[in-house]
């Protein structure tokens, strides 16, 4: 041990250095807390929220029914039943659409599946509840969350070239498939 | 017959003034040390109780008040409620011979009355050592009775620590008990009179400038070992959190944790008046007199004596929260080391060096 140590041992030199340092944040004092439920963070652009079920302009499901959501989710959050539109057999929906929110991991790989955008991420984040049962949604919740967080829906988009004019299912006088 | 039960009157008085003022500072320093913590690690500290979060400690202590009191299976019960109390007496206890502002007297109804100190008695200083030792006791007993292995942990952590440091506060104060020659703090205080360099950390002789009875080193081991002997970081292995859970009060829930956490802020409290009345001259102000006193408001005087009091001992529980956060826990065995092989013998060689200097040069 050299002198030098030496001193800085029985002075407490490294102590002494340790409280400078804390003083120092004690002097200029610059809190970087959030109050969080008075004063929220800014989401980035991107933020992937709370799932919602979104509708066309008209006030139409965009949903199709056709299970790529179930399909693509890694935690099998998704359970769609689908069904016929009642009178328009070339047209399906989804006639029971389940959440079960518990186990979402908010990846986002079933608003990519989505072939016609029906499923949209909010930027909602405060889903704490009491019983875990509330974050079974069912698709009137869904459909609910989309339609507080989308106000303003995409208009429903009306195929016009022939090849794909048949997608256009509900506007039966469009032309026919070409055979 | 009447002077007696006016004596009794008074005292009851004092005490309830004194206990007041203690329950109203530890409230003020379970705020004052989240507040202060926060504010070192660039937090906030509570903010929602209040403005600025003040009332903080009212909530806090509802909440514990109104919490269920759990035993837990197997504890022994009599222990178990015993250990609380036998924590906090003996440190709500000690304030008894703290003397908080000059030891003027007052008459009141034909009785000569000491204001700012319970009961002057002559052996203050050991009364204060006697009973803090027994609060170890209080420790030791919550932390066997509860039947749980971090709590029994705890309580013997605890037991060879306080005994450990409680040899070198002793052996620490004994150089001012050397140089004022008393063991009341009233007199140790008052030896302290007239300006900064006659306090005992500086230890000039009444006459003179010169430190030639300096403290210092005691002071600075008085310092340690009280953090220590409070159970305090970084001395706080009875209720490591990240070892032991929270120690001897793994087990306690409701008013009997508020004992123990109440008991620990008091301890504080106490060690920190002691350290003011033994090293920083108490009520003293570090210039001689008075300014009231010099402004011809000499009756008033006191209460400029009370502040610096009271600036005293909080700067030594700000020191306390500074401490805590700036420094890391000890391990056990660096504990041990520090505590016999450099805090004590600088204590005994502190004692050697004053009884010579105040041999040769006697006050």
């Amino acid at each position: 041990m050299t002198f030098k140590t030496w001193i800085k041992t029985i002075t407490f030199y490294d102590l002494l250095v340790g409280m400078k340092a804390t003083m120092s944040h004690l002097i200029h004092y610059r809190p970087i807390t959030l109050q969080y439920p008075h004063e929220k963070r800014t989401l980035p652009d991107n933020y992937r929220g709370m799932l919602a079920l979104l509708r066309y302009d008209d006030g139409t499901e965009k949903c199709v029914g056709c299970d790529l959501c179930e399909a693509a989710c890694p935690s099998r959050v998704i359970r769609v039943v689908s069904a016929e539109v009642p009178g328009e057999p070339t047209k399906r929906y989804s006639k029971e659409y389940y959440m079960d929110m518990t186990r979402c991991l908010f990846c986002g790989l079933c608003v990519d599946a989505c072939p016609v955008d029906a499923l949209g991420m909010t930027r909602e984040y405060e889903w704490a509840v009491y019983d875990k049962r509330q974050l079974h949604l069912n698709k009137q919740q869904l459909l609910a969350i989309g339609d507080r967080s989308f106000p303003v829906r995409e208009k429903q988009l009306e195929l016009q070239h022939p090849n794909v004019a048949f997608f256009n299912v509900a506007f039966k006088h469009l032309p026919q498939k070409p055979t | 017959m009447t002077e007696l039960s006016l004596r009794l009157a008074v005292s009851l008085a004092q005490i309830a003034a004194v206990m007041g003022i203690v329950m109203l500072t530890v409230m003020i320093l379970t705020l004052a040390e989240r507040k202060v913590l926060g504010w070192m690690q660039d937090r906030m500290g509570p903010m929602e109780v209040g403005p600025y979060g003040i009332l903080q400690p009212i909530a806090d202590g509802l909440k514990l008040f109104f919490k269920e009191d759990i035993v837990p299976a197997g504890a022994n019960k009599a222990m178990f409620t015993l250990a609380p109390i036998l924590a906090m007496v003996p440190a709500m206890i000690g304030f008894a011979v703290i003397p908080f502002g000059p030891a003027l007297t007052v008459d009141v109804f034909g009785i000569t009355i000491k204001p700012f100190v319970i009961s002057d008695i002559n052996i203050g200083i050991l009364y204060i050592l006697a009973f803090t030792s027994i609060g170890a006791y209080g420790i030791i007993l919550g932390g066997w009775s509860s039947n749980s292995k971090y709590s029994l942990l705890g309580g013997l952590r605890s037991a060879a620590q306080v005994i450990s440091y409680e040899l070198n506060v002793g052996l620490a104060i004994i150089g001012v008990l050397l140089l004022a020659g008393s063991l009341s703090l009233v007199t140790i205080t008052e030896a302290q009179a007239g300006g900064f360099w006659h306090w005992f950390i500086w230890g000039a002789r009444p006459d003179g400038y010169f430190p030639i009875h300096t403290q210092i080193f005691a002071f600075v081991v008085f310092v340690i070992s009280a953090v220590a002997e409070t159970n305090r970081v970084p001395f706080d292995l009875p209720e490591a959190e990240s070892e032991l859970v929270a120690g001897f009060f793994t087990e306690y829930s409701g008013m009997r944790f508020a004992f123990f956490f109440i008991a620990e802020y008091a301890n504080m409290v106490l060690v920190s008046c002691v350290a003011a009345s033994l090293f920083l001259g108490g009520w003293n102000a570090p210039y001689p007199g008075t300014i009231l006193g010099y402004i011809g408001l000499e009756q008033l005087a006191w209460v400029e004596n009370v502040a610096w009091f009271t600036f005293k001992v909080y700067l030594f529980l700000f020191l306390f929260f500074w401490l805590r956060a700036t420094l890391p826990r000890l391990r056990y065995d660096q504990l041990m080391r520090f505590g016999w092989k450099v805090m004590l013998p600088i204590a005994l060689a502190n004692i050697v060096v004053t009884a010579i200097t105040a041999y040769f040069f006697p006050r």
